[in-house]
Parts: structure tokens; C-alpha cells; sequence
């Protein structure tokens, strides 16, 4: 049964002439057309599970940030019974934005233009002039709330999505969980964000950032060349290809297109320090080299939150970088500082689609809520000085991205197709503990062609 | 305890400009230095002379550009967020940055070219003689590549130039961006 419901485009092209599942092929048209952009806007941003912000964001009732999901904006609220609301920002009267500001506290959100009022849960207060219904006598008060998205809030990120019956949070995360809970719920207050997301808008697709956070880690030896030039991440300019500091480990991945990147905390520890991990324990191994966030006095509480298989992990092979799809990137990165310490830099990035040649990058910051001030003020400047606007690694992507789309809308480039072919095939390590599809050594294609075929199975699906 | 919060009001309302009332006149000798060191650094970043710049800088340096956030009513004017930044920088941090500049940084390589324009330069002295802050306005173009449009950036700086050896040297640098969500698809260049 490979053929499922799908499309043709208006030049008769299909999903399966865009995505080539049996040469592992992805034609560069996808990144420039506007009839498959459409499309990915039904198909992908208002079906599938989005991230829009952390509770950390929101502490009181009332309190807002207004995100978007794919074009359509939305008021992300706390209501006075501690629940999050994830609200369509138009009004249902006339279509206006029902609120102007990007963030603030409300207890009712009233429309400029007409004065129609909703609760931060987006029930409809009423319009003014009340003794003259001027929302007419056709439809209740129930049915004029503002349109609700599904909500999930896990480890503190607040998720939504338009497909009310679809997919539960659980089986969108599939066997990543076992991972990802080791990077955001490894604590008993969890993470905090460190303050509004930085945004900017690059002149590319979506996708193009998008397969990239499907685990991409070979192109960090050439595109973040100066990572090793400036003694970042180990090694000399002169030995980047033949040590290929931080490509071997274990890349984890699911066929929801999720993955992540797992490299030896040992490899790792050799680039920061003269000291061996052998013979160590588990817990002497995390206190050598916490985890990037992890402060020695919170190392108690991994074994609390985290079973022994998942600490065992972190103190050994911790997941680092990765995406979950469709938009988001995960960086969880040891960030050694001139003056020797290490609190590392976690950033997590959502790449929402602009129009299809326009992409907002949002990267939210974020430190262990009961760390140390001094620690966050720590991690916030590596997360700047490294990530986003101004990071010394992502200036690069930013850099390169638009390039690709400019070739994109070649009449002859658009048909040159995108190469996943070195590809390692799924394999279960000796004593590997989590679940997923697995691929142990050099980090290759495998898990950003399972992106490529989350993007495929929703967009085959009408 | 610093309030991170995105939605939180910054109580303390917003700083602009300058807070220093002892103003040093248009026109004067020392404002004609200041003006004349704000041109000679506008000049060696856009020829990317970028150890001249660093020969501007003082050691204690704190760079930094805040997010700006869209806020209504009664905080209309708080719109200046600086727990997150887009630069969050200090003397070392620069030089590892300008290190980076002179081997494989792709951002820059090739280059942007660039003009930076300085306006409206407002100097007050400060506490500490022969510290002054100075608040201009700075506009720059960027052409990237061979892209017929430039990406563009509007912003305050707030500084202090302190005398040092008979020469201006930059020790605060808050670098005020007017958009909330920037359009210049990086910050691979100093503003």
C-alpha cells in the first residue's frame, strides 16, 4: 500500500515526483512553490502539534504572549484557575485582532474597533451597549467565543494544535519522550525562560531550517568551521575533517521525524579537560561534567525526576541537538566560557513560516529555574553569544539559508534534487536503553529523511 | 530575583537617551571629539578595519542590545526588555567575535558591505570626570551578496566614552533596536 490519498500540483507534479522515497531524493522546488506552501499550511500547521511559548512566560493569572501558528495568530493565556488557553487572535465580529500587544496581563481582552470582549480562557464577555445586543440574536454568547486550539504544557512548553480530535501529545512525541524528558523534565521546577523570545525573520522557506533541525550534524565540521578554529569544540583548524570532533555518538530518531543527537559525554569531557572518565560511577561522571544546565547541587534531583536508564544516559551519552518536527530546533550544548566555567546553553528555536519565501526564527533562552542567579546570567550570555540574532554558530545558517532559496527558484535549479543517500540504517547499540530508530556512529542522513517522510505522511494525508 | 517573565512590566519604566542633566554643548570642544570619535568608528567598522575598532574599546567594556516588545495601555512605554538581548557582550566576548571575523566565518565571508550612519548625538557628562555618555541615533545599510535590496536597522545607542591617553574609549555600549522582530537576518555585524 504505498499509495495514500494525496495531491497533484497545477504542473501535475505529485508529492511522490517531490519527495523520491526510493532514491531518498527531495526535489528543491519544495522550497520556493506557493501551491505547496498552501497546502503545507493546511496540512502540517494547522494538523500537527505546535510549540508557541513556556509557562515560565505566563506566571500569573492573566497574564498573555501572542505567538503565531504557521500565519494564523494566536493569544497564548493563563486563567485565573492556573489552566493555559491557545486562542485564534481575530475577533469573530469583524476580524480584527482582538489583541494589539505581543505580550502584557489582562483579565478580559476587549477589541479596539468594536469593543467585543473575551475572557483569557476566549469566552465572549459581551459587546458594548449591552441593552442593544449588538452581537445580534442568532447565536448564544457560547458561540461567540474567540476559536480554541487543543493544548498540551510538557515539561513547561506549551503546545497546540487545531486538530481537536487528532493525535494526543503522547503519540505526537512517540518513543522521543524517553529523551527529551531528560533534557526538560530532569527537575523538580523545571526549566525557566529567560526572558522574551529573540525573533527575526530570514529571507528563506521554512524547510530549509526545518530538515536541518532533523539532525544535521555534518555540517557543522564545515559551516561552523570556526567552532574548531577557536578551539570550541576540540581539535585544530588543520585536524577538523580527520578528528571530526563531535560527529561520532548515537543519533535517535522516530518516524513522527523527531531526533536528537546523543554524543559521549567522555569525547566530550576531552575537549574541555585533561581528566578521564574511566572507572568513574555515574554520579562522580555528572559531577565531573554536568549536564549543560545542570548545577551540582541539582544533580539529586535527575535521580528523582529521571529513571536510573535515563540518568545513566545523561551521564554518559546526553542527548544534545536536534529538532522536533515540523518546526522546532533543540540545543542543549556545552558552552565552556574563556574564564573556565561551563554552565553550557540551552535554546530551543521554532522556524515559523512567513510566506514561502520568509521564515520568523524564534529562539527562546532558557536556564534551571532553581540554578543560581549568577549561573543564568552565565547561560543566557552563552545562549546569545552562540545562538540566534547574533550567535557566532547560527550567523552562519542564517547566512546560508537565503542562498538556497535564491536557487530554489531557478527554472532549471528547482528540479536539482536534495541528497539523504549516505545513509547507516537503524541499529540498536549493545545495552541501549530508550526506544526509536537508532544510528550509531557518524552522524548521516537517516534522521533527517525520517523528517523528510513525517513532512510526506501529512502531506499525503487530506 | 530577576523577574524573567516575558508578559512582566519592567516597573522601573523605560531608560532612553540620556540620564546625566549636565550637558555638553553643541558645538563644543569636547562634544566636536566625541562626534568626530563616533564618524572614525563608523568608519573603521564599515571598512572593517575591525583592530582599529578594538583599539576604541575599554577592557571594562559591557555591549549589549535589548529586545524591544509591541506593549498597549498603560505600558505602552516599557517596550524595552532587557532581561533578553541580541547582544550580550563584553571585551573578551568582542575579541572572540573579531577573532572569529579574521578565519571561517561564513556570515561574513564575503563580507557585508556596510554604512553606518550617526545622527543626533546628544553628550552629558557623567559622575566620574572625563566619562561621558552620549546618545545618538545610528541607521545602517547593509548589502549582502549581489541582493539588489539592502537589510536595513534603525536604532538608539546609549554610551559612555571615557578619556583615556588623550583619546576616547568606548566603556557602555546599549544598543536600542526599534523592531520588535528584526529584519536583518543576522547580528554578524557590530552596531
Amino acid at each position: 500500500m504505498l499509495q495514500k490519498a494525496t495531491f497533484t500540483l497545477s504542473d501535475g507534479a505529485t508529492l511522490d515526483d517531490l519527495v523520491k522515497r526510493d532514491t531518498n531524493e527531495v526535489m528543491l522546488r519544495v522550497m520556493s512553490d506557493e501551491e505547496l506552501y498552501k497546502l503545507e499550511m493546511e496540512r502540517i500547521f494547522a494538523k500537527t502539534w505546535l510549540l508557541l511559548a513556556h509557562d515560565t512566560e505566563i506566571p500569573k493569572a492573566g497574564d498573555f504572549v501572542v505567538r503565531d501558528m504557521g500565519e494564523d495568530q494566536v493569544i497564548v493565556t493563563r486563567d485565573r484557575n492556573d489552566e493555559i488557553h491557545v486562542s485564534l487572535n481575530v475577533c469573530p465580529h469583524r476580524g480584527m485582532k482582538v489583541c494589539t500587544a505581543e505580550a502584557g496581563n489582562a483579565h478580559a481582552h476587549r477589541c479596539i474597533y468594536h469593543g467585543w470582549a473575551f475572557r483569557p480562557d476566549g469566552s465572549f464577555i459581551g459587546a458594548p451597549v449591552e441593552k442593544e445586543q449588538m452581537h445580534g440574536n442568532r447565536m448564544s454568547k457560547d458561540q461567540l467565543g474567540l476559536k480554541k486550539a487543543r493544548v498540551q504544557v510538557y515539561g513547561g512548553l506549551i503546545f497546540a494544535t487545531w486538530d481537536i480530535e487528532g493525535p494526543s501529545f503522547d503519540e505526537y512525541l512517540g518513543d522521543m519522550k524517553y529523551y527529551l524528558d531528560q533534557l526538560f523534565c530532569r527537575t523538580d521546577s523545571g526549566l525557566e525562560m529567560l526572558g522574551p523570545p529573540q525573533r527575526f525573520v530570514l529571507p528563506c522557506n521554512w524547510k530549509i531550517p526545518g530538515e536541518q533541525s532533523g539532525s544535521d550534524g555534518f555540517h557543522t565540521l564545515t559551516l561552523h568551521r570556526s567552532l574548531m578554529e577557536g578551539g570550541i569544540m576540540g581539535g585544530t583548524a588543520e585536524s577538523i575533517y580527520d578528528n571530526a570532533p563531535g560527529m561520532y555518538g548515537v543519533d535517535v530518531s522516530c518516524e513522527q521525524g523527531h531526533s536528537l543527537r546523543c554524543l559521549e559525554a567522555a569525547q566530550t569531557f576531552k575537549m574541555f579537560s585533561d581528566m578521564s572518565f574511566e572507572g568513574k560511577s555515574v554520579e562522580e561522571r555528572l559531577s565531573m561534567l554536568p549536564p549543560p544546565g545542570i548545577t551540582k547541587e541539582l544533580i539529586p534531583q535527575l535521580f528523582k525526576n529521571l529513571s536510573p536508564d535515563q540518568v545513566e544516559q545523561l551521564a554518559t551519552i546526553p542527548p544534545q541537538v536536534g529538532g522536533l518536527f515540523p518546526n522546532i530546533l533543540v540545543a542543549f550544548i556545552f558552552a565552556p566560557r574563556t574564564d573556565g566555567g561551563s554552565s553550557g546553553a540551552l535554546a530551543l528555536h521554532t522556524y515559523v513560516p512567513r510566506g514561502p519565501d520568509k521564515v520568523e526564527f524564534v529562539n527562546f533562552i532558557f536556564a534551571e529555574k532553581d540554578a543560581p542567579e549568577q549561573v543564568k546570567r552565565d547561560m543566557l550570555q552563552n545562549s546569545i553569544q552562540q545562538t540566534g540574532t547574533s550567535g557566532i554558530i547560527e550567523q552562519d545558517d542564517a547566512d546560508t539559508w537565503p542562498q538556497i532559496m535564491r536557487n530554489a527558484r531557478g527554472v532549471v535549479s528547482k528540479d536539482i534534487t536534495l541528497k539523504y543517500q549516505a545513509l547507516h540504517g537503524h541499529e540498536r547499540p549493545e545495552g541501549w536503553k530508550g526506544g526509536g530508530l537508532l544510528y550509531p556512529g557518524f552522524t548521516k542522513d537517516d534522521t533527517q529523511w525520517n523528517w523528510w517522510m513525517a513532512y510526506y505522511n501529512l502531506m499525503a494525508e487530506a | 530575583m530577576v523577574n524573567y517573565a516575558t508578559a512582566a512590566v519592567e516597573k522601573a519604566g523605560v531608560m532612553r537617551g540620556l540620564v546625566s542633566t549636565n550637558r555638553v554643548p553643541l558645538g563644543s570642544e569636547i562634544y566636536n571629539r566625541i562626534l568626530e570619535t563616533l564618524y572614525d568608528e563608523a568608519a573603521a567598522l564599515d571598512e572593517r578595519r575591525f583592530d582599529d575598532w578594538v583599539a576604541m574599546l575599554e577592557e571594562d567594556l559591557l555591549y549589549t542590545a535589548p529586545v524591544r516588545l509591541t506593549r498597549n495601555g498603560p505600558n505602552k512605554d516599557r517596550d524595552v526588555m532587557r532581561t533578553m538581548m541580541h547582544f550580550d557582550d563584553n571585551y573578551q566576548s568582542i575579541l572572540m567575535r573579531t577573532g572569529r571575523l579574521s578565519k571561517s566565518a561564513w556570515a561574513e565571508d564575503p563580507p557585508s558591505r556596510t554604512r553606518r550612519f550617526v545622527t543626533n548625538t546628544r553628550v552629558a557628562e557623567c559622575e566620574t570626570a572625563g566619562e561621558y555618555e552620549v546618545s545618538s541615533y545610528l541607521y545602517v545599510e547593509r548589502s549582502r551578496f549581489d541582493v539588489a535590496h539592502n537589510e536595513t536597522l534603525s536604532a538608539e545607542r546609549r554610551d559612555i566614552w571615557r578619556m583615556v591617553g588623550g583619546a576616547y574609549k568606548l566603556a557602555r555600549r546599549e544598543i536600542i533596536v526599534d523592531q520588535s522582530t528584526l529584519g536583518m537576518s543576522n547580528l554578524a555585524i557590530f552596531l
